[in-house]
């Protein structure tokens, strides 16, 4: 392969990388934002409710049950909501810029992306399992 | 009330300690929770991921936007540091508190000595091999997709095996893990330092989400201290990049060393049981 052509491939692979980083970016960073006003909103509610940090009882973590608790103005709604939306925001990243590469036909980073996916979810059915 | 507000200070230092010194906020959340509030190291360990990812977040936005992160280096070897992640999180409910207060302390202190060798040789790390001196990669195609302007990345094994261990040090300690990755990407792939400073600080999210979801999905994850404690880091960061070119670092990092140098003895202590 000459050396023109991997510099062309290299620079056009370049160009759909910074298309995608913007919309990984916005995700990020609108993503952060949202999650940390849910924390924010929950850890007020808890100072006002007079919640003592260290030695109050752990509110058990349901998924389903988070809705319910929002409704209700209850501050560990408003906390699961927001921590659980913080540790799903690499993995938005990580399917905005699966998209985007499939979008522009780039199969390997495609594979790599759903692979990071995947990974993730033998971890989520690992913990489930390891609970159970 | 008093904890709750003890806590966001202490992210806040954590954040603005991490920002300035361009490490993760978790090197100081872990034992700050373990140390000055009691909480079982697991607990604190998941509290500190939570930090890891706010932090990795908000900056992973910004470095993609100006386009400093490398995404596609960042994408290939995020999913060997997953891979770790998802290893040490599930070994880190086999090991014994005594033992992983060991690891840590071990980490701290290896963490104070390759920033003492940092601030003495400051210009070996800000020079990475140039291009044209790399030899050719097997499959110069694949390589040269991963590479950006002005640089060519090489050795992709090295950067996998260093991600794979980093992202076991980060599920097993609660740390972000780029005092792993960043030399992993400069020294031994030619990464230029901004960018493997970036590229790391993007792919943090994903290592530690892999284990922070382990955490979380077995109720290790406590929200009344991971609330404040993120809100913290997060204020913390924020102060600590708009106050970083008024502020000596070098001063700085001494006074990290020192600090690390003893909260490595307290859990050490911790470990040995006294």
């Amino acid at each position: 392969m000459s050396g023109v052509t991997i510099a062309t491939r290299a620079a056009g692979a370049q160009d759909t990388a910074a298309r995608i980083e913007t919309l990984a970016a916005r995700v990020l960073t609108w993503g952060t934002r949202i999650a940390l006003g849910f924390v924010l909103v929950g850890v007020v509610g808890m100072l006002l409710a007079g919640v003592d940090t260290i030695r109050s009882a752990q509110p058990p973590y349901s998924l389903a049950a988070i809705p319910g608790q929002l409704v209700a103005l209850t501050p560990e709604g408003f906390l699961w909501a927001g921590l659980t939306l913080l540790v799903a925001l690499p993995l938005g990243r990580v399917v905005v810029a699966g998209a985007g590469f499939l979008a522009a036909g780039d199969r390997r980073l495609v594979l790599v992306a759903a692979l990071v996916l995947l990974v993730i979810g033998v971890s989520i059915v690992a913990a489930l399992r390891l609970e159970a | 009330m008093i904890a709750g507000l003890v806590l966001l200070a202490g992210g806040a230092a954590a954040g603005v300690f991490g920002s300035l010194l361009g490490l993760g906020g978790g090197i100081l959340i872990v034992p700050l929770l373990t140390l000055g509030f009691g909480l079982p190291l697991r607990e604190a360990v998941a509290v500190s991921l939570v930090s890891v990812i706010v932090t990795s977040s908000a900056s992973a936005g910004v470095y993609l936007q100006r386009h400093v992160a490398n995404l596609r280096l960042g994408m290939v070897l995020e999913l060997f540091s997953a891979s770790g992640a998802l290893v040490g999180g599930l070994v880190a409910f086999l090991l014994s508190e005594q033992m992983l207060a060991g690891l840590f302390a071990g980490l701290l202190i290896w963490v104070a000595v390759s920033m003492v060798c940092r601030s003495e040789s400051a210009p070996a790390l800000a020079a990475p091999a140039p291009a044209a001196d790399v030899p050719e990669p097997a499959s110069p195609a694949f390589i040269d997709t991963l590479s950006g302007p002005g640089y060519r990345a090489h050795s992709l094994p090295l950067g996998m095996a260093g991600s794979l261990f980093a992202g076991l040090v980060s599920a097993l300690l609660g740390v972000g893990g780029g005092i792993i990755k960043v030399p992993t990407m400069h020294l031994l792939m030619g990464v230029p330092l901004k960018v493997a400073t970036a590229t790391s600080n993007m792919m943090i999210g994903i290592t530690a989400t892999s284990s922070a979801v382990i955490y979380l999905l077995r109720g290790q994850l406590d929200p009344f201290v991971a609330g404040p404690t993120a809100l913290g880091v997060f204020a913390g960061a924020m102060i600590g990049t708009r106050v970083a070119h008024r502020i000596d670092v070098r001063v700085l990092r001494w006074l990290f060393v020192v600090v690390l140098a003893y909260t490595a003895f307290q859990m050490g202590q911790k470990a040995l049981g006294l």
